[in-house]
């Protein structure tokens, strides 16, 4: 194998904890492992020594208002140059960018770069931005210079049709599997055939989530199952929830707040039953992806995302989003079928292997190296750059894009 | 009107008409590096076709197929070999290739895949644990690169025609004689492998 030089830039400050932070940091650690030369180009404080070797900081990222939202991300021409120069000396074989259009370390990478091939990234369902309406043209040019995108979602890819008019190829989030499958079991959480247990994961206090939906459920599953228990890990507060239930099923409930995420793997692989009552909003489902790998039955709502994640024929049981009897109805026949539970589960974690870093990292490697190929096998660039009028007319070029 | 006027108006023309010209050359030259970046992609789509029926040969001769099967993997794969990217003109290379109807052997392909490469024989491969399994394995990893290829080059090909289709584009012919890159439309998708 070829060893390769990439550089990774990752537009979010990295010493604050983010989905796209965790997935580059994954990545960059997954990729040395195997051998290759790589560095992390983000925003983070200078004189953080927590920070891992191969990461270089583009300088202190700023809170600022961005589409919505306060997002921490870097801007300036002290950065621009901190980019060009890190590019310059990198000596990469390939540029990966995160989030290119996000108007941080990526767009100013996207920018600067000349000669190497450039992988980007897309991580967001929902860029409804006025702004890159606006600058799209003027940001056009720099996009060109893209020659691999990759979603890591459908949503995502949908996103860069309509606002790019672009296509991406999909290669999903990371997991490491063998986290949650090699997993020991927590006699807290374990259920007997008397009082079996089903766990709920995520923000109790996040409507989307689907809480109430697998509350509404219960007192049905406990006239079939009375001795079933349902276990709620996740941080949030869902007392006025509980609070509403009739103390007889509040009973069964027991909340343990946000847990550790050896817990979260012990929980997943001890249950009889891992349920995603999710009401929308999800663009992958990484929890789904974790309760497979550990083991546990799957019974969810048939989000769209939910049903990419599950496969075909799928390898969990879904039930109509929010309908709490359907939900119901389905917990209740597979915790009387521990046949059928062993069959999913079993079905389950073979299919959760597809999203394991080992498979991500592996088709992200091969985008790497369309990418590299397209650009050793493109025709000499005709040969005017070395005229004085080709010089000028590079010159331009190098003026708009640095 | 003076005579400095006179010079200060030629100054301003020729100022503008220099400006035209360098905007002119900077299009042509981002025009020629699209289309650069989409005979690369062609290229790399290119090569990613002939390891993907060389490895379905490969397997095809494994022995780990049926005969049936493995004669119509086999004969896909071998139509898919004969076949190759043409070159309209052989001086410049930056005139363009076409795929050269070649989506029609490349989907029998795909389809002969599908067809003889079940999710039950897949099973059966792994069992064997012999020479097939690494074919099949080397199979899988030429579908999903063929897929990623083909999507990669009909996004460099939709940049050359947005820009082609621009307006100063076409009245000043910036994209010379080149042919209008399109996009390559074939079945690539094999259910398990790329989904």
């Amino acid at each position: 194998m070829k060893r390769l030089r990439i550089g990774i830039v990752c537009p979010y400050s990295f010493d604050v904890p983010g989905g796209v932070q965790f997935h580059v940091r994954d990545l960059a650690e997954h990729f040395i492992a195997a051998g290759h030369g790589v560095n992390v180009l983000a925003p983070a404080d200078d004189d953080d020594d927590a920070l891992p070797p191969y990461f270089t900081s583009v300088g202190r990222a700023v809170p600022i208002r961005y589409n919505g939202s306060v997002a921490r991300l870097t801007f300036g021409p002290v950065t621009a140059n901190r980019v060009g120069k890190w590019i310059e000396r990198g000596g990469f074989d390939v540029l990966h960018l995160h989030e290119p259009v996000t108007p941080s370390a990526s767009v100013m990478a996207l920018w600067a770069v000349t000669d190497q091939p450039v992988v980007a990234t897309f991580h967001t369902a929902t860029v409804r931005s006025r702004a890159l309406h606006t600058f799209h043209p003027m940001l056009r040019p720099s996009l060109e210079k893209i020659r691999a995108r990759i979603a890591v979602s459908e949503d995502a890819r949908a996103t860069v049709r309509r606002h790019l008019r672009a296509d991406a190829y999909v290669i999903p989030n990371g997991v490491h599997v063998a986290k949650f499958a090699d997993a020991s079991r927590d006699e807290r959480f374990t259920g007997t055939p008397a009082t079996p247990t089903i766990a709920f994961l995520g923000r109790v206090d996040e409507p989307r989530k689907g809480l109430a939906v697998l509350l509404r459920a219960l007192p049905l599953v406990l006239r079939r199952h009375p001795g079933a228990r349902l276990l709620v890990a996740g941080p949030g507060d869902c007392s006025d929830l509980v609070d509403d239930l009739d103390p007889d099923v509040a009973a069964h409930v027991t909340v343990l707040g946000g847990v550790s995420e050896s817990d979260k793997a012990a929980l997943l692989h001890s249950v009889d039953l891992y349920i995603a009552p999710h009401l929308g909003g999800e663009s992958f489902g990484i929890v789904l992806v974790e309760a497979m790998a550990a083991g546990a039955p799957v019974v969810a709502a048939d989000l769209p995302a939910f049903l990419r994640v599950l496969g075909d024929p799928p390898t969990g049981v879904t039930f109509p989003v929010s309908d709490h009897e359907a939900l119901a109805e389905r917990i209740g026949h597979l915790l009387a079928d521990p046949q059928q539970r062993r069959a999913l589960a079993a079905a389950a974690q073979e299919r959760a292997l597809r999203f394991d870093w080992e498979s991500v990292a592996e088709r992200i490697m091969a985008v790497y190296e369309l990418a590299m190929s397209g650009a050793e096998l493109e025709p000499d660039r005709l040969p005017q750059a070395e005229t004085l009028w080709g010089r000028l007319v590079r010159s331009g070029r190098s003026l708009e894009e640095s | 009107m003076g005579e400095v006027d006179v010079l200060q108006l030629a100054t301003a023309v020729a100022v503008v008409l220099l400006a035209i010209a360098w905007y002119l050359s900077y299009a042509a030259a981002r025009l020629d590096r699209l289309h650069a970046k989409v005979e690369g992609a062609m290229a790399a789509l290119d090569g990613q076709l002939i390891r993907r029926a060389e490895t379905a040969l490969e397997l095809a001769m494994s022995d780990e197929l049926d005969p049936s099967s493995a004669l119509i993997v086999a004969d896909a794969a071998t139509s898919a070999l004969e076949r190759h990217t043409v070159s309209l003109t052989g001086a410049d290379p930056l005139d363009g290739v076409t795929f050269a109807g070649r989506e029609v052997v490349e989907s029998d392909l795909t389809e002969a895949i599908v067809a003889a490469v079940t999710p039950e024989v897949r099973t059966a491969i792994g069992e064997a644990d012999g020479p097939g399994w690494d074919a099949l394995e080397r199979l899988d990893a030429a579908v999903v690169r063929v897929q990623m290829a083909r999507r990669f080059h009909n996004d460099a090909v939709r940049d050359v025609r947005r820009v082609r289709n621009k307006l100063v584009v076409r009245v000043f012919r910036l994209a010379g004689h080149a042919a209008m890159p399109a996009a390559v439309e074939f079945v690539d998708d094999v259910p398990g492998v790329t989904s």
